[in-house]
């Protein structure tokens, strides 16, 4: 699964990890996040990630 | 013990939220020049272009301070630091006493010695206020001329013509974002704004914005004039260091600080935009963040050094990745470029090698392979043999160790 990075302050989302501070279980794909979903660490919306490869 | 920190941005806030993580028990009270609570400043663009509500701009859930037990004092603007008898004094004659100070008081939007920027009609764009401004403002006038090239002028040029707005971007320097892209790039980058219908005027000396009481339209140095009901200024910005300095603080381009994030005096600290660590004032959101948490924990006592924040080199701009890394832009003896270009899909790359070694790269237009080629360029890696190859799509970077 691809991890997701944040333009905006560097944080990477790692679906292994999900973001269970903010209700996402691990395994979670990027896609899957749900829409209201934002950056745990700076707070901008799923649009500003770009995918790390 | 008793935290005040004064500025409720990225910085403030994220201090303020890491100073919690550390210690359930000091007290801790933000001063907010502002009266909204922290929003990430990417979010004003998606506002701007229609994609966000305003009331969805913000990074925490109402409540979410009085929840951590920091206490929020939004549109109190602290007017004076007086750290020999360590209080501060808000707008309203209130004096509140701290143990430790944070300084975060960010930056200003930069307004450039131009005629005219004080007729209606002339926006900034550095707060969600100038941004809800903006918005209405362009809701019945539609001629904009964005003053300056750079990111922000860039995004804020893309946001206001998804609404159909006429755009243009007048920008002093000879092509688009000169720090990370060169000639042959910006020239392609110019050529996908010129396809979104947004026109871009480089080497542009401004010489006023011209009107009566409102904004009518830009004229340059060279005769050339565009008429407008909207100029917004995107000249980069300032440290807000006016408190620091009128307090008695060390101050240069920004608050000075050491590697705790201490200023001059030992019982205030600085981070964000505003402070100013070993001769630089950075302004990104990385470099706010890294300092802010640095600072939280040198409040408490607990020694953590910042050596200073590496930029990214990639970077987002009107959708379209751009990654830059070493010496993207060396020509002459001893260097060689390799270059693969695609205006139409706004697809650019490039490697520089010195003696078969990659030393510079542009990567626009696609983030595959992105990191793999700031990878080989910061171990400058002997590619001589496949430096063709390395361009194609389909290359397969594990082949160079």
């Amino acid at each position: 699964m691809d991890k997701y990075e944040c333009t905006a302050c560097g944080y990477v989302y790692d679906p292994a990890v999900g973001d269970p501070d903010n209700g996402v279980p691990p395994g979670t794909k990027f896609e899957d996040l749900p829409d209201g979903w934002v950056c745990p660490q700076c707070g901008v919306g799923k649009e500003l990630f770009s995918k790390l490869d | 013990m008793n935290i005040i920190i004064v500025g409720g941005g990225l910085a403030g806030t994220l201090a303020a939220k890491a100073l919690r993580e550390l210690d359930p028990d000091v007290g801790i009270e933000i001063f907010g020049e502002e009266k909204q609570p922290y929003y990430p400043r990417p979010n004003l663009i998606e506002f701007l272009a229609g994609r966000l509500p305003a009331e969805k701009v913000f990074a925490f859930t109402e409540g979410w301070a009085a929840k951590q037990r920091i206490g929020l004092r939004l549109g109190e603007t602290v007017v004076r630091v007086r750290p020999a008898d360590r209080t501060v004094e808000t707008a309203a004659g209130e004096s509140r006493p701290y143990d430790v100070l944070l300084l975060a008081t960010g930056a200003r939007a930069s307004l450039p010695p131009v005629p005219g920027t004080e007729r209606k009609g002339v926006f900034v764009l550095r707060t969600l206020d100038d941004a809800i401004a903006l918005a209405d403002h362009l809701r019945d006038h539609r001629r904009t001329v964005i003053l300056g090239g750079g990111l922000l002028g860039l995004e804020i040029a893309r946001a206001v013509r998804t609404h159909g707005a006429e755009v243009r971007v007048v920008e002093f320097f000879d092509r688009l974002l000169p720090r990370q892209l060169d000639p042959a790039a910006a020239a392609i980058l110019k050529g996908q704004f010129e396809k979104m219908g947004v026109s871009v005027v480089l080497g542009a000396v401004t010489q006023e914005i011209f009107g009566d009481g409102s904004v009518r339209g830009l004229r340059l140095e060279s005769g050339a004039a565009f008429e407008a009901d909207a100029v917004v200024v995107a000249a980069g910005i300032k440290p807000e260091t006016s408190l620091a300095r009128e307090a008695g603080l060390a101050v240069a381009k920004g608050i000075v600080v050491d590697d705790r994030m201490r200023t001059s005096d030992p019982a205030v600290f600085a981070a964000g935009d505003a402070a100013e660590h070993r001769g630089r004032v950075y302004g990104i959101i990385p470099a706010a963040f890294e300092q802010a948490r640095a600072a939280a924990r040198n409040m408490l006592g607990q020694d953590l050094a910042y050596a200073g924040t590496v930029p990214a080199n990639t970077l987002k701009v009107a959708g379209l990745a751009v990654t830059s890394i070493g010496e993207f832009g060396a020509e002459g003896p001893g260097f060689e470029s390799i270059v693969r270009a695609e205006p139409e899909q706004g697809l650019y790359k490039k490697i520089v090698l010195q003696e078969g070694r990659a030393v510079g790269a542009i990567w626009m237009g696609t983030s595959k392979g992105a990191a793999d080629i700031s990878r080989l360029v910061t171990f400058k890696k002997d590619v001589g043999s496949r430096k063709r190859d390395i361009l194609e799509d389909a290359f397969d970077f594990s082949e160079i160790s």
